[in-house]
């Protein structure tokens, strides 16, 4: 098999360059891992590699090889038998890399026709081996199905599948898990290991999660600014990183545990949930409970961590808390301290999406004045708005831009700004800094941290990242199938989780566990 | 997909009810006798003297209470027994189903020739956004949409049927004649399709799978024909519909000005002439047609868009 080389590339478009000589070398059976933050560069290494540049970028110096064959100048129907042929690539967010319109057979026959020449019955059994090598259960119905079908992991599975169906030397992926929780990181990582060992793959992964670089990969590039700062084997540069933009970077993803435990003993119940249920749907379109008798309390100024895969309910639980669904059963108090405002303010949210959460086309002011519209006049709203960008941090200039014009960072600030606005006891964070990379993350963590410090805000943190319980949550409470299955302390869950998937969960989230495996494999093939 | 299919079905025969009721009322909610009217829509000779009126009334059940009158009305309807026409004296079927056939015919040509036209101008200023072809081809299709039909066809009228003699000015005999009514009718629908195929194209184009088809090894083309086009092309179907339902009725304009025998005719000289049969005939099977043909469309809508339909294949 063929090795990829890029050497001394550099990409940009007019008055800018993204990618600054960057040279790099991906071995058969190599796993290589390029990391960065976001806007680093590494996104578009890989897109340069196929040719598939943003119409305004080009390649400006330097040269992409695979296994001596220049890509930089091959011909458009050269570089269509290479994509998806010899070079497979695996994309972030991958059900929106699906025509939503045809079904997953549909999408998988197509490199199989144009790279291997299958068709008919030849093809269509190809797709079936190809689902199930990817660990579909069920190929049959994975074929049948419509991309929004299939879940998160096994819409990756499925990308995977058709990266496969090319036969490729060497698959680019870019950021395939981040849109994925831990379990499901580590099965789909493991499943490109496997093909790595089995057939002699080249990985290129793309990320900013620097745990999973640890357990699975050989040597680690780090980007910043369209260069490479940083490159060598996994093991030399995360226990001896060289710049510190790999130190930040690292310190990022590892987060420290908590050291707080004490300070909420003595403290009020803020919220309590006795036995609260939803049920979506009725009659025979009744499915299985979104919420089961889920029964838990938040102390003031507790920070408690809400843990579960996507379907657990953990979404469910923050609306239903802060009003946006009505629950089926069970009963929902808010005691608050007297003259704490009117109730439905008290507890706010802070989404996923920060792009999602604001309207484009209103600057950050109108929308976070909007709700201090009734009783505020317009001097004392400024006021107050000028003081929360103070508190979140924010340049109060951000005020007049949109938020097409803002990074995800700064929009989650403005979230956590117009949340706070609202002077609340309770700050329900849904997922609020998954969307980000690593070192923004960072950022919005100390921030929540901080509020949580100074104004005794309690914050329930839902997430599927266990560095960002270990590191900020006094307590942990896990969600399975709608059920609380655990509620207890950080370090206990840690040390001893009681519930079978509270250790799943926490066995996925100890980067090592894959490292030794790995190494173990190293030292069995020798 | 069944319980949509079941559901829509429903309130498709729920809102032909309904409006039918409506149209059933006519002749009590307007000025005049109701039964007199009642009896001129079901009897072939003029009735005159009190007594006759009295037997007759009883006889076709006019004193019963209004909803077992509307379920009998309705029940000849669906029969094909839709009265007689206060002015021609002749059954209403006769009329309004050769009507209806015309109209149809005329607008389905018109549509047709709108998605033809429609179809490569939004592709290709899709595909050319920004540039000069697209703008060119966005501004003419656009003004078609401020050339009123009363305008235009006495426009079509006297280039192409005086002065040049190509076509008939009017009528409905050869399928020439049909050539001036069907332009009129397709131009602004034409406009209206071109806006909607090129901003569906421009949607599909940018979307996320595409640049991962790309990746996959297809070319250019290859991705437009299998991946935008197709996905860019959904939204036209409801349109469609929109249209077609809306012209049933709507080609009033250009049935009069070219003196087309159709529905909108139809309905026009029965609302002039107080013809209330007719006018009810033509009513319930225009609204008939046009809440099956959106049923139709939303159908097909899910179809083309599993997504929407959320169904498992």
């Amino acid at each position: 098999m063929p090795e990829l080389v890029i050497e001394n590339l550099s990409v940009g478009g007019p008055g800018r360059t993204v990618l600054h000589g960057v040279s790099l070398t991906v071995r058969p059976g190599e796993f290589v891992a390029l990391v960065g933050g976001s806007g680093s560069g590494k996104t578009m290494t890989a897109r340069s590699v196929l040719q598939l540049l943003p119409p305004a970028l080009g390649v400006q110096r330097g040269s992409v090889r695979l296994g001596g064959q220049e890509i930089t100048t091959a011909s458009e129907t050269e570089l269509n038998r290479l994509r998806g042929g010899r070079l497979g690539m695996l994309f972030q967010q991958p059900k929106k890399m699906f025509n939503p319109n045809r079904t997953i057979r549909k999408h998988l026959l197509e490199p199989l026709k144009l790279h291997g020449g299958l068709r008919g019955r030849a093809a269509e059994a190809k797709v079936l081996d190809l689902l199930a090598e990817v660990g579909f259960e069920n190929p049959e119905w994975g074929a049948r199905a419509y991309p929004h079908q299939l879940s998160g992991g096994m819409a990756q599975r499925a990308m995977t599948a058709m990266a496969l169906a090319g036969q490729p030397e060497i698959l680019l992926a870019d950021e395939p898990t981040s849109a994925l929780d831990k379990v499901l990181e580590q099965q789909v990582l493991e499943l490109l290991d496997r093909e790595r060992i089995q057939r002699g793959l080249g990985i290129l992964y793309i990320t900013h999660n620097l745990a999973s670089v640890a357990a699975f990969a050989d040597r680690v590039m780090v980007m910043q600014d369209g260069k490479i700062v940083e490159s060598g084997t996994t093991e030399s540069v995360l226990r001896n990183p060289q710049t510190g933009y790999t130190r930040k970077l690292l310190e990022a993803s590892s987060l420290a545990p908590s050291g707080t435990l004490d300070t909420v003993g003595g403290q009020p119940d803020v919220l309590t949930l006795a036995n609260v249920g939803k049920q979506f749907g009725s009659g025979r379109r009744r499915g299985r409970p979104a919420l089961d008798d889920v029964s838990l309390t938040l102390k003031r100024g507790e920070i408690l961590g809400v843990l579960g895969q996507s379907g657990s309910g953990k979404s469910t639980l923050a609306r239903a808390i802060v009003g946006l669904e009505t629950i089926s059963g069970g009963t929902m108090s808010r005691a608050l301290s007297p003259g704490a405002g009117d109730a439905p303010t008290a507890v706010q949210m802070v989404f996923q999406e920060p792009h999602d959460s604001f309207d484009p086309r209103m600057t950050l002011r109108a929308s976070l004045e909007a709700p201090l519209r009734r009783g505020l006049d317009p001097v004392e709203r400024s006021r107050r708005l000028g003081q929360v960008m103070e508190d979140v941090e924010l340049d109060p200039a951000l005020l007049e831009r949109r938020p097409g014009d803002c990074s995800g960072g700064q929009l989650q600030r403005a979230t956590i700004a117009r949340a706070l606005l609202m002077e609340p006891e309770v700050l329900i964070c849904d997922e609020a800094t998954s969307a980000l990379d690593a070192l923004t993350q960072r950022t919005i963590l100390d921030l929540l941290q901080r509020l949580n410090r100074k104004r005794g805000l309690s914050l329930m943190v839902i997430t599927h990242d266990m560095d960002v319980v270990r590191h900020m949550c006094q307590r942990v409470a896990v969600l399975y199938q709608g059920r609380l299955v655990e509620l207890t302390d950080t370090h206990r869950f840690f040390a001893d989780p009681q519930h079978p998937h509270s250790q799943d969960l926490v066995s996925a989230a100890i980067p090592c566990r894959g490292l030794h495996l790995k190494r173990m494999r190293a030292a069995a093939s020798v | 997909m069944l319980t949509f299919l079941a559901k829509r079905t429903a309130t498709l025969v729920a809102a032909v009810l309904l409006s039918s009721y409506a149209v059933f009322l006519i002749p009590y909610v307007t000025p005049g006798d109701p039964v007199r009217k009642i009896i001129r829509s079901r009897v072939a000779g003029d009735v005159v003297d009190e007594s006759t009126v009295k037997a007759l009334s009883d006889s076709l059940g006019l004193q019963d209470p209004l909803p077992v009158q509307y379920l009998r009305w309705l029940g000849d309807f669906f029969t094909g027994d839709m009265g007689l026409s206060h002015i021609s004296r002749t059954p209403v079927a006769d009329q309004v189903i050769p009507a209806l056939g015309i109209t149809l015919s005329l607008v389905i040509v018109a549509l047709g020739t709108a998605v033809v036209v429609a179809l490569p101008l939004g592709i290709i200023a899709a595909l050319r956004q920004g540039g000069r072809t697209d703008k060119m081809i966005t501004t003419i299709t656009q003004s078609f949409i401020a050339m009123p039909e009363y305008w235009l066809a006495p426009l079509l009228v006297l280039v192409f049927a005086l002065k040049l003699s190509l076509l008939p000015s009017a009528g409905w005999s050869t399928p020439a004649s049909m050539v001036l009514p069907a332009a009129t009718l397709a131009l602004r629908p034409i406009s209206f399709f071109t806006s909607a195929v090129r901003s569906g194209v421009i949607d599909a184009l940018e979307a996320e799978h595409i640049p991962a088809a790309r990746a996959r090894g297809l070319s250019r083309t290859q991705t437009i024909l299998h991946h935008v086009v197709p996905n860019g092309l959904v939204p036209l179907s409801t349109l469609f519909a929109v249209w077609f339902a809306g012209l049933l009725g709507g080609s009033v304009i250009v049935e009069v000005i070219f003196a087309i025998p159709g529905m909108g005719r139809l309905l026009y000289d029965a609302v002039i002439n107080s013809d209330i049969p007719l006018a009810q005939g033509g009513v319930v099977l225009v609204v008939g047609l046009a809440v099956a043909i959106t049923t139709l469309a939303d159908f097909l809508h899910r179809i083309l868009s599993p997504k929407v339909g959320g169904t498992l294949a």
